[in-house]
């Protein structure tokens, strides 16, 4: 068996990670599984999409891609304001929905409204930019060799800024206040009210950073496949399993999780067959929860 | 009110987890700026409650919560710290997977480096045992240990009124008198403590007053040595508390 699917492996890994870190930290802080997780993906894909074309049209067409990449300056910098409005967004739908819920209802009712918010936003997607595929990107890139493997500039590109991402988030997470913070919103909410934290603060950032790194997760994923509204729900599933294989709670795990699961499906594919990727993410799943329920950077208690 | 308003005042307060089904029914206590008030009372006498309204995390019905002069009666929460008035919950009350560093820095947002560098060198000094174990996660931590650690943690932003839950509940008599110890040398830097205790021999031993609840609202109060000295009192909250209060005050 061919190692290609290595490379195209983490590259996905990389994707669903990035996703997976913002569903294993709305689930460690609120405490319920959200299944609108998906559309902060392609809301933050398509957002960039407008974006990066509105400087499209302000600019003029005559944008270079960046050195080796297929994307000039002008999707990067729409990529990092559509994290900002992803962020927004997320904080948004809390406002509207999960903190009324929280009020009164249990988990498992904000678990249901997230569902009926994912179809909500996917509803939204549809009617705004209708299910014709469209594309951050047309080149065609030509694949560079790295040990043996064939890689497009791009794919490494991405692998770099979703460690880099996930990196400077662990950074956050275990050495600034607001990382402690969170850190102890999710252990123990009450205590972090009697010791002084704005739990209602905390939560916000969580949301924040959640939907900016599906925005992140978005971008990469419209850089490699078609970007349809359905583009995100499709990745629910992998997200769940990487989240859950990493561990409730660990950033780093997540994006571990991804990557495994990112490999998992490719080698998949390649071994068995294209109609496999989506139940290797449920093998997987079922398996963690079966041997591993803490995952592999997760609590046991 | 026309005398100068320094400590902890609470006024008729009515306060329960359920609106309309009040568990504290009618409670004043007043703790001044260096004195140890406990509040003593059968088990369901409202002691916890009590403190947890005060503290903002049982909603308060009526009635009303001073320090300083200063109304806390409607205070979120997470903003009593910053106003002065910590607590000190029974249970859970260090966040384990945190190191204990990281539990004392949790409390000090809002201060300066400097301030914050300046109070931990104070905090270590009253409980060198945390110095040395700082880096440890602070669920590997003895019980009492861990007493410590809220005790300290509440101290980060300088209190003006400490109150803690039951804090003896759990620990050995050793472990407890080192608790009392640290709580007079807190004491002595004018902080007014009130102190919930089901462990009445360990209250008396530090508090300068004593309250006791009975179903919710007051029964007696006074300096402890007075109490102590009621023969039938001593005799009543050094024995079987409950049963003996009922009948002495059908």
């Amino acid at each position: 068996m061919s190692m290609q699917f290595v490379a195209d492996g983490l590259v996905a890994g990389a994707t669903i990670g990035l996703g997976a870190v913002g569903v294993t930290l709305t689930y460690s802080i609120l405490r319920f599984a959200n299944f609108a997780h998906g559309e902060f993906i392609s809301w933050g894909c398509y957002l960039t999409l407008v974006i990066a074309g509105a400087i499209g049209a302000w600019v003029g067409p005559s944008i270079a891609p960046l050195g080796a990449l297929s994307i000039g300056p002008n999707v990067l910098a729409a990529g990092l304001l559509a994290m900002a409005l992803t962020g927004l967004l997320a904080i948004g739908l809390d406002a509207l929905l999960f903190r009324r819920l929280r009020r009164h209802g249990s988990s498992i009712t904000a678990v249901i409204a997230s569902f009926g918010a994912a179809l909500a936003l996917r509803a939204a997607l549809e009617a705004i930019f209708s299910s014709r595929p469209v594309y951050l990107s047309q080149d065609l890139q030509i694949a560079i060799r790295v040990g043996g493997l064939r890689i497009t500039p791009d794919q490494l590109a991405l692998l770099g800024v979703a460690v880099l991402l996930v990196g400077a988030l662990q950074l956050l997470l275990s050495r600034s206040n607001a990382g402690r913070s969170m850190r102890a919103v999710s252990e123990n909410p009450a205590l972090a009210r009697i010791v002084g934290i704005d739990v209602a603060a905390v939560i916000r950032l969580t949301w924040f950073i959640g939907g900016a790194l599906a925005c992140a997760s978005g971008v990469m994923l419209g850089l490699v496949v078609q970007i349809r509204p359905t583009m995100g729900a499709e990745l629910l599933l992998p997200l769940f399993a990487a989240a859950i294989l990493g561990g409730i709670g660990s950033v780093p795990g997540a994006l571990l999780g991804g990557l495994i699961v990112g490999l998992a499906e490719a080698a998949a594919v390649q071994a068995i067959g294209a109609e496999w990727r989506a139940a290797v993410a449920f093998m997987i799943l079922i398996a963690v929860l079966l041997l591993r329920p803490a995952g592999l950077f997760g609590r046991t208690d | 009110m026309s005398e100068p308003a320094s400590g902890l005042r609470i006024l008729n307060l009515h306060a329960g987890y359920e609106l309309g089904s009040p568990i504290v029914r009618g409670v004043s206590i007043e703790a001044k700026r260096g004195e140890i008030v406990a509040i003593l009372g059968p088990n369901g006498a409202g002691k916890s409650t009590l403190v947890k309204a005060i503290a903002g995390t049982v909603p308060i019905e009526s009635g009303e919560v001073r320090l300083d002069g200063e109304d806390f009666t409607t205070r979120p929460v997470h903003r009593m710290v910053a106003g002065g008035l910590a607590l000190v919950p029974q249970t859970d009350n260090v966040f384990t997977t945190l190191s204990v560093a990281d539990n004392l820095r949790i409390a000090a947002h809002g201060l300066s480096t400097a301030q914050r560098r300046a109070r931990f060198t104070a905090i270590f000094e009253l409980f060198p045992d945390l110095a040395r174990q700082r880096g440890l996660a602070a669920g590997r931590l003895s019980g009492g240990q861990r007493q410590m650690l809220a005790v300290a943690r509440a101290l980060v932003v300088v209190p003006k009124a400490l109150l803690l839950d039951e804090p003896s509940a759990g620990l050995s008599p050793k472990v407890v008198a080192e608790l009392f110890a640290k709580l007079l040398e807190i004491r002595a830097t004018g902080v007014c403590i009130v102190l919930v205790e089901q462990n009445v021999r360990a209250a008396l031993t530090i508090a300068d007053r004593l309250y006791v609840l009975v179903e919710g609202r007051n029964r007696l109060e006074g300096p402890s040595h007075d109490l102590l000295a009621d023969p039938e009192i001593a005799a009543l909250y050094l024995g079987g508390v409950r049963g003996s209060v009922r009948a002495a005050h059908p």
